[in-house]
């Protein structure tokens, strides 16, 4: 009963955050002369024909994917207390060379896809091992490397796009990698929904869907069932216990960053084999920031993530439909921001009570056999 | 304690049944303490017995649940550390609190820098804390960066910072623990010239001998609570030690000796170094074998836990070796060492032992990850964790809802019985125990001690670190004294007295 209790408490908090979120958004739209219910009006209408609303789904889904790979990515860091801002530095880098090896080779369908998908992750974990490897042996603060990293990985994926991986000609508007050959592409799921009986929508729904889910149970198999993912929690529970139980601290910062850092190399990916096929100016950016917030969204929990990445991308959904009604597209922003705050307020509260509970359950029980009927004091430091 | 001034003058700092509880734990219980005005008054305790939390409620960092606190006779209900400050209570903390890259003028004001007319006025400072400096011999140099300063100059800057925002009392929470010999002469310099000026010293420690060195008065904490006020004149270390271990507990008397010719663990001319460069484990060498119980004792500070971290490869050896039956441990990882067969009761559970928001069947498997039951392939086992979990929960009386309670939901003697059942479950070939039964009530204790006979007659080789003496002399096979990271005396603990004990652990007879 306490379990169901403590995962009772533990969704109840985020449903309060989420309301009293709303309410202060509602505010804020007020504030500015707009209507609040409008703006909700807007953000659950999905349009009146099966197709329309198809689409709706389809643009939230292509959205959640990379915000879920990047709470992912950014989860396995907080874990144990390391904080990897530098997740965006670390995707961006890793799709554009991603993007490269894969316009230099051709090779079947699946093993050029399994090339793109190997380099992206082995570029992502090399970036964000830099920072492990200089926490470890030199002490740097991982948010402080990762921060610059960032700046580092953006530069030089700058350079790469407009020098060696240029693709588009001299003079051109774009600057862009070559795109990607057929086998490099990853085909949509438009044909799997039609074949479910399900409306197609106008844009294809990234196939990436499910290699990210099979990455999401991956993971979550990989924190909670694993001794990886012990001593990870461990780690981060009580870093000195951990080192006594014989966690090698060192090794599990570095092996941490890595595993961070090849789930960043993933976040590209469903853009670049599903959409674009190539890397450009134009590519998404800022993703991994917003890892940061779906992570914290989630509690680090795989099945929380998910749940912020889809909540994240029903809000950005809207922004386009919210501007027709006359309502700054930046309410959007301002609702994932609230919501943020409100949601890690709510469950600090909701852990805090959580604790007390416990405390106050073991408070009243016998603390041991009584010797002589007299209870000492125990002490604490 | 007669004269008439005194009788006028009300006590600098006076306590009255002090409580204070956290959840779970008492850690203060009727708390009575009379600091007289101009004194060095020393509180004296073990480890946990409820020091740091006294003073942190008469420096206001928490409130306690019951009792009064009077300073110069005005009650007062402090909020927070500035109350304190403003009724006149410095605190100097163990570890110290200063800027590195400040000099020692800015480290002093930092936080109530003088100002005139909005700009800081370092002339007034400077001018202010020469007077300090020379008033109570504190030689400082305001404008030296605290970088460039050694660990004593360094405590004289928090003493300076303490006195320049006005503090007529002042608490030194274990001074001592990080200065040599030297400095701890020159510390008690200077606390002799802050009491000559009429301030009031609180001087917190578990060093006996220095305790009796420089305090005018002594108060014994045990378990949370005062038990007497001792005059450092007359009493012996021995008899402050009796006072602050107690000896009520029963006896922990072990039977015949199982002591076997096996080494099981060797340890030699092993030497371990303060990253500041200090030697805190000096050429140790010892033996345990199958079925001893080889205690070491020491007053705390002497490189026992530096020593019991590098037997469990939590500690950079500076020099030495260590030997694990017939091989060499010297280079093992500590999951190698655990692995292999040593188990580990850590001194602080809370810090080294304990995933205290976890559940209990996940602290079961904590430093068990790698072996049955919790291991199932590169998979934690859950079903078998929490079998396992609830059969140490019988087997050691751990008083708890279930395997999923969060461990912080437990006493301290329920917690530490997890800890020893998990320990022993493991059926480790050397067991290394650091204070097994510290802050845990007697029933627990008396359970404790019960396992670890067990063990030891089965085979089982035990290293025993403990401040209480009973307990030392009760399990031990063989004996060693710890002064100053040397083992200066082997002795049996068959005939040994619990004087000889003091007075080699004290260094007076070395």
């Amino acid at each position: 009963m306490n379990v169901v209790r403590r995962v009772g408490l533990a969704l109840l908090a985020p449903a309060i955050a989420l309301v009293v979120a709303a309410i202060i958004s509602a505010f804020v739209i007020l504030a500015i002369g707009e209507d609040p219910l409008v703006a909700l009006r807007e953000l659950v209408n999905f349009g009146d024909n099966s197709a329309s609303q198809m689409q709706a789904v389809a643009v939230i889904l292509n959205r959640a994917i990379p915000l879920f790979l990047a709470g992912l990515a950014v989860s396995i860091g907080f874990r144990m207390g390391l904080f990897n801002i530098g997740v965006e530095g670390q995707y961006r880098l890793a799709t554009i060379m991603a993007a490269w090896v894969g316009t230099a080779v051709v090779l079947p369908r699946p093993v050029q896809l399994l090339l793109i998908i190997v380099v992206a992750m082995a570029v992502g974990a090399i970036w964000a091992g830099i920072a492990g490897i200089l926490k470890v042996t030199r002490g740097v603060s991982e948010v402080i490397s990762t921060i610059m990293l960032n700046f580092i990985a953006i530069g030089l994926a700058s350079y790469l796009l407009t020098g060696p991986f240029r693709g588009t000609p001299e003079g051109s508007l774009t600057v862009a990698t070559e795109d990607l050959p057929e086998s490099g592409r990853l085909p949509g799921l438009n044909g799997v929904m039609a074949s479910l009986g399900l409306a197609e929508p106008r844009s294809e729904l990234y196939g990436f869907l499910i290699p990210a889910i099979v990455v999401g149970v991956l993971v979550a198999i990989l924190v909670k069932r694993t001794r990886f993912g012990f001593d990870l929690k461990a780690s981060g529970l009580n870093p000195t216990a951990a080192t006594a139980s014989g966690v090698n601290a060192r090794a599990m910062v570095v092996k941490a960053m890595l595993l961070s850092g090849a789930l960043a190399g993933l976040i590209g990916l469903p853009d670049l084999v599903g959409d674009t096929y190539h890397y450009g100016t134009e590519f998404t950016s800022g993703l991994g920031f917003l890892g940061i917030a779906v992570a914290l969204l989630g509690r680090n929990n795989p099945l929380g993530i998910a749940f912020g990445a889809l909540l994240f991308g029903f809000l950005d959904r809207a922004a386009l439909s919210l501007q027709f009604a006359g309502i700054p597209s930046q309410v959007v922003t301002i609702i994932q921001g609230t919501i943020v705050l409100a949601v890690v307020i709510a469950n600090e509260v909701a852990r805090r009570i959580a604790i007390r509970q416990a405390e106050r359950t073991g408070a009243n029980l016998p603390t041991a056999r009584p010797v002589a009927g007299e209870q000492q004091a125990t002490v604490a430091q | 304690m007669t004269s008439s001034s005194e009788a006028v003058a009300p006590p600098a700092v006076e306590l009255q049944g002090i409580t204070k509880r956290f959840p779970g734990v008492v850690a203060n219980s009727d708390i009575n303490l009379v600091v007289r005005r101009g004194e060095v008054h020393a509180i004296v305790g073990e480890n946990g017995a409820g020091k740091s939390t006294l003073m942190k409620t008469l420096y206001g960092m928490h409130r306690p649940d019951e009792g009064s606190v009077h300073v110069a006779g005005t009650e007062q209900h402090f909020k927070s550390p500035a109350d304190a400050i403003a009724a006149g209570i410095g605190m100097v903390h163990q570890h110290f609190m200063l800027a590195d890259n400040l000099t020692v003028l800015e480290n002093i004001v930092l936080g109530s820098e003088p100002k005139s007319r909005g700009a800081l006025d370092f002339g007034a400072a400077r001018r202010k804390i020469l007077e300090i400096s020379a008033a109570y011999g504190l030689d400082l140099e305001p404008d030296t960066l605290v970088e460039d300063l050694g660990v004593g100059d360094r405590q004289r800057v928090e003493i300076a910072k303490v006195l320049y925002r006005g503090a007529t009392t002042l608490i030194l929470d274990e001074p001592t623990a990080v200065l040599v010999p030297q400095e701890v002469d020159e510390l008690f310099g200077n606390l002799a010239e802050l009491k000559g000026e009429g301030l009031t010293v609180i001087f917190i420690s578990h060093k006996l001998d220095e305790v009796r060195k420089v305090a005018d008065t002594i108060t014994v904490i045990r378990r949370g609570t005062t038990v007497g006020t001792a005059d450092p004149k007359t009493v012996t270390a021995r008899q402050l030690a009796e006072m602050m271990v107690g000896t009520e507990l029963p006896t922990p008397e072990t039977r015949e000796s199982t002591v076997t010719e096996d080494v099981v663990l060797g340890v030699e001319d092993l030497s371990v170094l303060l990253p500041t460069g200090r030697t805190v484990v000096d050429g140790v060498s010892f033996r345990v074998h199958r079925g001893e119980v080889v205690g070491i004792a020491g007053v705390e500070g002497n490189g026992q836990s530096e020593l019991v971290e590098a037997i469990m490869g939590l500690q950079p050896l500076a020099g030495g070796r260590l030997t694990f039956g017939a091989e060499d441990m010297t280079s093992w990882t500590t999951r190698e060492r655990r692995d292999g067969g040593v188990g580990f009761i850590p001194e602080d559970r809370h810090r080294q032992a304990l995933l205290l928001d976890a559940a209990l069947w996940e602290n079961r498997i904590l430093g068990n990850q790698t072996r049955p039951p919790a291991r199932k392939g590169i998979f934690i086992d859950r079903g078998a964790s929490r079998n396992s979990c609830k059969n140490i929960m019988k087997e050691y009386d751990v008083r708890a809802p279930g395997c999923d309670t969060l461990a912080v939901a437990l006493s301290g003697g329920n917690q530490q019985k997890l800890i020893v059942g998990r320990e022993m479950s493991g059926e480790p070939k050397l067991l290394i125990a650091a204070h097994p039964t510290r802050g845990v009530d007697v029933g627990a204790q008396a359970v404790i001690w019960e396992l670890l006979k067990t063990a030891r007659h089965d085979g089982l080789a035990i290293i025993l670190i403990s401040a209480d003496l009973d307990e030392l002399i009760g399990l031990s096979d063989t004996l060693y004294v710890m002064f100053r990271g040397k083992l200066v005396a082997q002795l049996d603990p068959g005939d040994v007295t619990p004087e000889q004990l003091g007075t080699h652990m004290t260094g007076a007879a070395a």
